[in-house]
């Protein structure tokens, strides 16, 4: 095998050509398409790259999500390296399928550049698309830009694709904010590639040679081992991500804490917690706070599958409020919010020192999270210090006064 | 690195003819892809044509198995019978799973990750599934021209969820989804979705045809036409379901020669080069829809009128093939010369007991 002689380099690229680009870097077999905004782009980079004999690939129209997935399911049960994606609705469409490829224990792994559902089903990024599967045995989680996009591409095969693990992933982007808008992006030499990210080779495929019978029907008592062999690989699979991002940060200079980035957290008293591009904005916004002296941080959640609940636990118990930034919608949960605020309060409970955490439903149907409503945000938590207790639960952001 | 030829499978037909072969046939393989011991019903339709379709197929093969009785019954409580890979999928998913399999081997082979010739693909797909849930994920793997073979075993009916109608079971098949009763007597007021036909005509490029477990060697070569077609190819198969159609077991091979020499199924090939359908198979027989019927407990209750119906639909098909009627089929189209099923009267009275 010949190793590539192209060196790294810097282009400028949004975040959909940036999950496209770590497919092709990752030297995929099979692709399965089917189109819906805003993941689309990463398709249409990727046809293309087929097109042109970039990438050798087989490159599959589907007939409908649903498709699209069970294309990949049967591809990666084969033994094929395969790329997937959608958005929005489409994710929704194929869910049938997250709970047999993570059961037949197939490491597919799904682009995801999130959309609202319906409604309002605009093109703006709401994570209730993905995170409606979370519980399905999908490694999952949110990057804030391009670059990090790309890493956590190659991160999610390296991780789902090991034998101690093998699990599907779910690489999530917001839509728009990543997907669309156009950074610095690092691109690697296909060395460190190959050097990163081996071959997948599933222990059972389907092989006429090796005969293996996938997914027969149990009786009900056969069933418990299955689920927890399956809640044992996700388990299984902490100290392998962070194995696999010491090695990413030998091999490529990049290094990320696989579970939490915190941002001027030494002294705050009170901190945003959220996932995705938001955290972007919020860095912003804390800067600007900072200098009129209020002691505010970010604290973001990089992987929700599997939940770091010590981490969670160790660095939220830090902090006297905790405001969760939604950006999804758990109608009727325990918040009446969205569905970040109870496992945050999950993997508080059992802390010593346990915050006021309030839930602010921001973002929602996509809108950017303006700075003024960071202020806004930021207002309560400090009234909610100085009080000792939280006003409500969940305020909606832009509703209230 | 400079792609790698994907090498083909030929498999050599058997010389029998069509109706031959009933029972004992020395060329046939013996490798058994599909080995007893599974947990189908006595006389399972389903199960035998499974047993010749992976005989004919031999040992380079994978199977995938939608959601429906060939999963259930076969793959129960972590045994298998399969000799060869098998994979479950789910019930709407059987084109599209096939097809990934598919994907991956061309890609796979092509780039050095696999060596061998390019395996039989064949999905085993329930009326269920191909007809019904799973109709749009096969129509994409047909119109995409994956190399693999999708089969629709037709039983005419959700069998193993407990005998539901499909979009396959025919006009008067009681079902527990379309029971007789006082406002719709003959059960099952619809006619069966033409299937195989809407297969040929919507994927022209696809090997397409019809088979039934009553003519094992014309089955099992059709089965080797539609692997050795490159590209994808479709074949609906009859097969009785002792369960459902309520008939004695040993018959079941009996009913699938009875639905031919019925024009109840009519038996073709579409070729894809001539762009046209061969009618030319014949059964030794041609017989009145009652001889079929009433075997059958699922028709027990139905009126002469509903009979009638049935014999016109049947001289419909015979022409569609381009056969002529014989006068007596003409005369059984006429409710004057037909009579009410055994069970008619029975089966009102028991309507009204629920």
């Amino acid at each position: 095998m010949t190793t590539a002689l192209a060196q790294k380099k810097k282009v400028r690229i949004n975040g959909c050509v940036a999950s496209a680009q770590a497919a092709k870097y990752a030297d995929v077999d099979v692709i399965t398409a089917y189109p819906i905004r805003p993941y689309t782009a990463t398709m249409i980079a990727l046809a293309q790259m087929v097109a042109n004999g970039e990438l050798d690939a087989e490159y599959i129209v589907a007939d409908s999500e649903h498709s699209q997935l069970s294309i990949a399911h049967g591809a990666s049960s084969s033994g094929a390296r395969v790329f997937t994606g959608s958005s929005g609705v489409g994710v929704q469409f194929a869910y049938e399928l997250y709970s047999p490829i993570s059961g037949t224990r197939m490491p597919v792994q799904m682009m995801i550049a999130d959309r609202t559902l319906d409604p309002p089903g605009d093109f703006g990024s709401e994570h209730t698309d993905a995170l409606s599967t979370r519980d399905m045995g999908w490694l999952m989680g949110w990057a804030c830009d391009a670059q990090e996009a790309f890493d956590n591409h190659l991160l999610g095969y390296r991780i789902g694709e090991d034998r101690r693990v093998l699990l599907p992933q779910m690489v999530c982007q917001d839509g728009f904010f990543v997907s669309h808008i156009t950074t610095d992006v690092e691109l690697p030499d296909t060395g460190q590639v190959r050097e990163f990210l081996p071959d997948y080779k599933h222990p059972y495929p389907l092989d006429p040679r090796r005969p293996v019978s996938h997914g027969p029907q149990i009786m009900p008592e056969q069933g418990p081992p299955l689920q927890l062999e399956r809640a044992r690989a996700m388990e299984g699979a902490v100290p392998v991500i962070e194995q696999a991002h010491e090695e990413f940060a030998r091999i490529f200079g990049r290094r990320y804490d696989p579970w939490i980035e915190e941002y001027m957290t030494g002294d705050a008293e009170v901190v945003f917690f959220l996932q995705g591009a938001h955290g972007v904005t919020a860095r912003y916004a804390i800067q600007h706070m900072r200098q009129r002296g209020a002691k505010v941080g970010l604290v973001r959640l990089k992987t929700i599958r599997p939940y770091p609940t010590d981490r969670v636990k160790d660095v939220l118990g830090r902090f006297a409020v905790v405001g969760v930034i939604e950006t999804n919608l758990g109608l009727g949960s325990v918040s009446s919010g969205g569905v970040l605020y109870a496992e945050a309060c999950a993997a508080l409970y059992e802390s010593a020192q346990r915050p006021l955490v309030v839930s602010f439903m921001a973002g929602m149907g996509g809108e950017a999270i303006v700075l003024k409503e960071f202020y806004w945000m930021t207002q309560k938590m400090l009234e909610a210090k100085k009080r000792g207790k939280i006003e409500k639960r969940t305020h909606w952001v832009g509703f209230e006064d | 690195m400079p792609a790698i030829k994907v090498e083909r499978q030929m498999l050599p037909m058997f010389a029998s003819p069509n109706q031959g072969a009933r029972f004992y046939n020395p060329e046939l393989p013996q490798t058994e892809p599909f080995v007893p011991g599974h947990r189908t019903c006595a006389g399972c339709g389903p199960s035998i044509q499974y047993r010749m379709t992976s005989k004919a197929a031999g040992d380079n093969t994978i199977l995938v198995g939608p959601t429906g009785c060939m999963y259930v019954a076969n793959s129960s409580y972590l045994c298998t019978p399969y000799n060869v890979p098998w994979a479950h999928t789910q019930i709407g998913s059987a084109g599209s799973f096939t097809a990934g399999v598919a994907a991956a081997y061309e890609a796979m082979i092509r780039k050095g990750k696999w060596k061998g010739p390019f395996p039989n693909i064949i999905c085993e797909a329930g009326d269920g599934s191909a007809s019904d849930i799973g109709l749009a994920s096969i129509s994409g793997a047909l119109y995409r021209n994956h190399d693999c073979l999708i089969i629709c075993y037709d039983n005419e009916q959700y069998a193993n969820t407990g005998i539901q109608a499909s979009s396959r079971t025919p006009y008067g098949g009681m079902t527990t989804f379309s029971p007789p009763g006082k406002m719709v007597p003959e059960a099952k007021s619809l006619y069966p979705k033409d299937l195989a036909r809407m297969m040929a005509a919507g994927h022209p490029h696809c090997y397409v045809a019809t088979a039934s477990v009553g003519y094992p060697i014309d089955l099992m070569n059709k089965v080797r036409k539609g692997l050795n077609h490159k590209g994808a190819a479709y074949i609906m198969i009859y097969t009785p379901c002792q369960k459902g159609f309520v008939y004695e077991t040993p018959r079941s091979i009996d009913l699938g020669r009875l639905v031919v020499e019925c024009g109840l199924y009519p038996m073709w090939e579409w070729d894809p080069e001539k762009r046209k359908f061969d009618y030319s198979f014949r059964p030794q027989n041609m017989r009145p829809v009652s001889e079929y019927l009433k075997l059958q407990g699922r028709f027990g209750h139905l009126h002469a009128e509903h009979v009638a119906t049935m014999q016109k639909f049947a001289n419909m098909q015979w022409k569609m093939m381009g056969v002529e009627l014989p006068d007596a089929l003409v005369r059984a189209a006429d409710v004057k010369n037909v009579r009410d099923m055994g069970a008619a009267q029975a089966a009102e009275a028991v309507a009204l007991t629920v």
